[in-house]
């Protein structure tokens, strides 16, 4: 079986902390990591491959230091990977990336399966893995928890839903995307990353996938983020001190002070 | 008003009367200071009423140090402020001063985060927080396994932990101390400036009152140590009051020194087939020379050792109870487990550190694959998880038996010896509790020799003989230059076995030196020394 798994790089932290003048996300010397629902994708593809036999190639798109999380993918047992990066795709919204993954897939060739995480944990969209399958005109399921039976012509999986779950059967290729509760990750060995080291890596431009200039980075991007925050924090905690008799005590007069005990005022 | 302050012990005081060594004790009064004034007002009446005082923080220790006996029971679990922040004009070094009440869990989410409430602070204070907010990350290093103890009981028992292999104990990182003694009277101690003549000593307080004393003549062990009073000739005096178990005065404040933090953390977690192979792993990565091996320069900061049966505990646990089902599978043939962390600044250094170890594992006997390397933050976790759910799973055992057998209760040694006597140490503890036939786990900071053995009885009959082997243990150890408390603190539990590895004659040195500050012996009674000494 011949697997794609899609990986992006995103920030090590969910607190991330936004430059108030430029919008952008201040890097505070933590590194970035991979997508922590990737690494569920790169998972599964693996124990795939260790059950049917096979390759998995990871694919990313993004700044050519995303080679570290790919080579950590590669630490984990994926066999190769391809990375695209160019200035060319820089400022891509999810249409885009999709576009310039799909090209990737192309280039990779002759895939059974393309497994993405479910949605990446900085931009929270979901949309990739849908867009890519439709950009490549395979089959998809999203949010799949559980894959039942598996060959290199269809797969059997369960897929979680807002009201429970359904069995699929897709026909492959095709595009699966799943949850976080499909398996535990490995983790690397001290073998696994000495042999990730000179595991075979790709690293492609936008001329080198024959992208249209039009479809690609912010160009070929018909979203754009006009603005980036940090919500603001409208509710307070506040904790009381003291023992069990004080702090009752200063509840209570809270509670009173805010009308909501009931007594009328 | 002190007497405000001191209230009398009820049911709704009832926690404050245990701690996390399972033991429970009395007391007749109990107070909540929150300032180093309220702390001196209350010490200076129970002196003059001849009470005894017992000091408490968040009672998270393992050697019921802070189990009242009897008297009165000062809980400073309420002096949680930080109370200023500078930065050394020369090194650029953070230090913090604190309250004893603050958390090790708060301390860190303080400091990662940037978030200290600084409203009550000087300008100049302010100022160099100002100056912390834009320097680098910074972190405290010392990490003793329980977070939510309190810097105050740390200082007290020197306490340590996975990182001290590198970084060394808490006594490290503490620059300033202000201690009040039983008499109220106060003790402003700065390192760098008071040092003994030898093992002599003079102190002075705030208000000029002269203290001399003779320091033990003892010599320490050569190990990591929390056992008894730190005694070295010319030594800085505020390592005398590190460690001390809180018999000598009452910690109120404390200036800690911050270290900037590494760029890259990774842990790896080695398995073996063979506790033999894990221990020469361990002499390999700490850069010793073994015959047909490399010599290796790895410089982990930690060496967490885990033995068969901890391994075997949580592979049980994670199959009957799901808190613990997000722990890895471990494969039956792995039969103990060393845990290292490495810290360091760039990626290819700290690459080249990983590969060093996977040769130090082959050269060991063990195999590169056989490894879990953690090097994102949720591996990090996983691994971190791993390495407490071990002593959680124990406890929760003991707990189980003390329910059918209220006698029974935790039994963990908390010795280290050195270097040499690694291998031996090991092989007395195996033999012996094979010999005695009872369950048993041992898990700790190998990287110091410094291991807990952990006896699980089922009876009472298996408790006397876990408790027959401890001791037995503690004169063993010390004859082997060891320490029979290297990170616990002696407390009361502990008190016989210092007189084992100290004798009468350096006990009676250490009580001379506690009468110099506390002359009607009211702090913290029965730590250190047991009550059958008490009135010696």
């Amino acid at each position: 079986m011949k697997i794609i798994v899609c990986i992006k790089q995103v920030p090590s932290t969910n607190q991330v902390k936004l430059d108030p003048e430029t919008k952008t996300i201040i890097r505070d010397g933590r590194q970035s990591v991979i997508n922590p629902f990737d690494t569920y994708a790169i998972e599964e593809a693996v124990q795939l491959k260790e059950k049917l036999g096979g390759k998995v190639t990871a694919l990313s798109m993004g700044i050519p230091a995303t080679q570290r999380i790919l080579r950590e993918a590669m630490s984990q047992g994926v066999d190769e990977a391809l990375l695209l990066s160019d200035r060319a795709f820089a400022g891509a919204d999810t249409l885009a990336t999709a576009y310039t993954l799909a090209l990737g897939a192309r280039h990779i060739g002759d895939f059974d399966l393309i497994v993405c995480g479910r949605m990446a944990t900085d931009g929270d969209t979901a949309q990739i893995g849908p867009e890519l399958a439709e950009d490549l005109g395979v089959p998809h399921v999203t949010n799949v928890s559980e894959i039942l039976e598996a060959s290199d012509k269809e797969l059997l999986c369960r897929k979680v839903t807002d009201y429970g779950t359904q069995v699929v059967r897709m026909k492959l290729p095709g595009v699966i995307t799943v949850a976080k509760d499909i398996n535990m990750p490995r983790m690397a060995s001290i073998r696994g990353v000495r042999e990730s080291l000179e595991a075979p890596f790709t690293m492609l431009g936008a001329a080198d996938t024959g992208a249209d200039p039009a479809r690609i980075g912010l160009k070929g991007s018909p979203t754009q983020v006009v603005r980036t925050f940090t919500p603001e924090k409208t509710v307070e905690c506040q904790f009381l001190q003291g023992d069990a008799k004080e702090a009752a005590g200063a509840l209570c007069r809270l509670l009173k002070e805010e009308h909501l005990t009931g007594e009328e005022a | 008003m002190a007497n405000a302050l001191i209230r009398p012990m009820s049911g709704e005081y009832e926690e404050y009367l245990r701690d996390e060594s399972r033991s429970v004790g009395k007391a007749e009064s109990i107070s909540f200071p929150r300032t180093t004034e309220e702390v001196s007002s209350i010490l200076k009446e129970m002196n003059e009423k001849k009470i005894p005082v017992t000091v408490q923080g968040s009672r998270t220790g393992l050697a019921a140090a802070a189990v009242p006996y009897e008297g009165h029971a000062m809980n400073l679990s309420r002096m949680d402020k930080v109370l200023s922040c500078r930065q050394d004009d020369q090194t650029g070094t953070f230090y913090f001063t604190l309250q004893p009440g603050v958390l090790l869990s708060e301390l860190r989410k303080m400091i990662s985060g940037k978030r200290f409430q600084t409203a009550d602070w000087t300008e100049e204070a302010k100022a160099a927080y100002t100056a912390f907010c834009r320097a680098p990350e910074q972190f405290f290093t010392p990490d003793p396994t329980e977070t939510s103890a309190s810097l105050g009981g740390m200082v007290n028992c020197n306490a340590s932990g996975a990182r001290s292999f590198h970084y060394g104990s808490v006594r490290g990182y503490i620059n300033a101390l202000k201690v009040v003694l039983m008499d109220g009277e106060t003790l402003t101690l700065r390192r760098g400036e008071q040092f003994a003549q030898g093992r002599k000593g003079t102190l002075r307080t705030d208000t000029g009152k002269e203290i001399s004393f003779t320091l033990p003549s003892y010599q320490m062990p050569h190990t990591k140590n929390a056992s008894g009073y730190y005694a070295e000739d010319d030594m800085d005096l505020i390592d005398l009051f590190i460690g001390s178990d809180g018999t000598l005065g009452v910690t109120c404040e404390i200036e800690i020194r911050l270290l900037p933090l590494p760029q890259i953390i990774w842990g790896v977690t080695a398995f073996f087939d063979q506790e033999e192979k894990a221990l020469r792993y361990v002499r390999l990565i700490r850069g010793e020379q073994l015959e047909g091996c490399d010599r290796f320069d790895i410089h982990p900061v930690s060496a967490e050792f885990f033995n068969g049966d901890a391994l075997e505990i949580l592979r049980r646990e994670k199959r009957e109870n799901s808190a613990f089902a997000q722990i890895h599978d471990i494969p039956q043939q792995y039969e103990t487990a060393i845990y290292v962390e490495l810290h360091g600044d760039t990626e290819e250094e700290m690459t080249n550190r990983l590969l060093e170890l996977g040769k130090a594992i082959q050269q060991a006997g063990g195999k590169e694959e056989d490894t879990w390397v953690a090097r994102s933050q949720t591996d990090l976790d996983r691994l971190m998880f791993f390495r407490h759910a071990i002593p959680e799973c124990v406890n929760m055992l003991i707990d189980q038996r003390k329910k059918k057998n209220k006698e029974i209760t935790k039994l963990g040694t908390d010795m280290a010896v050195p270097d040499a006597a690694l291998e031996e140490t090991m092989a007395m503890y195996n033999t012996m509790l094979k010999e005695k036939g009872l369950q048993s786990a041992i898990w700790g900071h190998v990287g110091n020799n410094h291991l807990h053995v952990n006896i699980l009885p089922n009876d009472s009959e298996e408790y006397r003989k876990g408790k027959e082997l401890y001791n037995d243990w503690a004169a063993k150890i010390t004859a082997k230059g060891g320490a029979v408390s290297a990170e616990h603190g002696v407390g009361k539990l502990k008190a016989g076995f210092l007189r084992v590895m100290y004798g009468e004659e350096h006990i009676g040195e250490m009580r001379q030196l506690k009468k110099a500050f506390d002359p009607q012996n009211l702090l913290n009674r029965g730590n250190l020394f047991a009550p059958e000494e008490e009135n010696k």
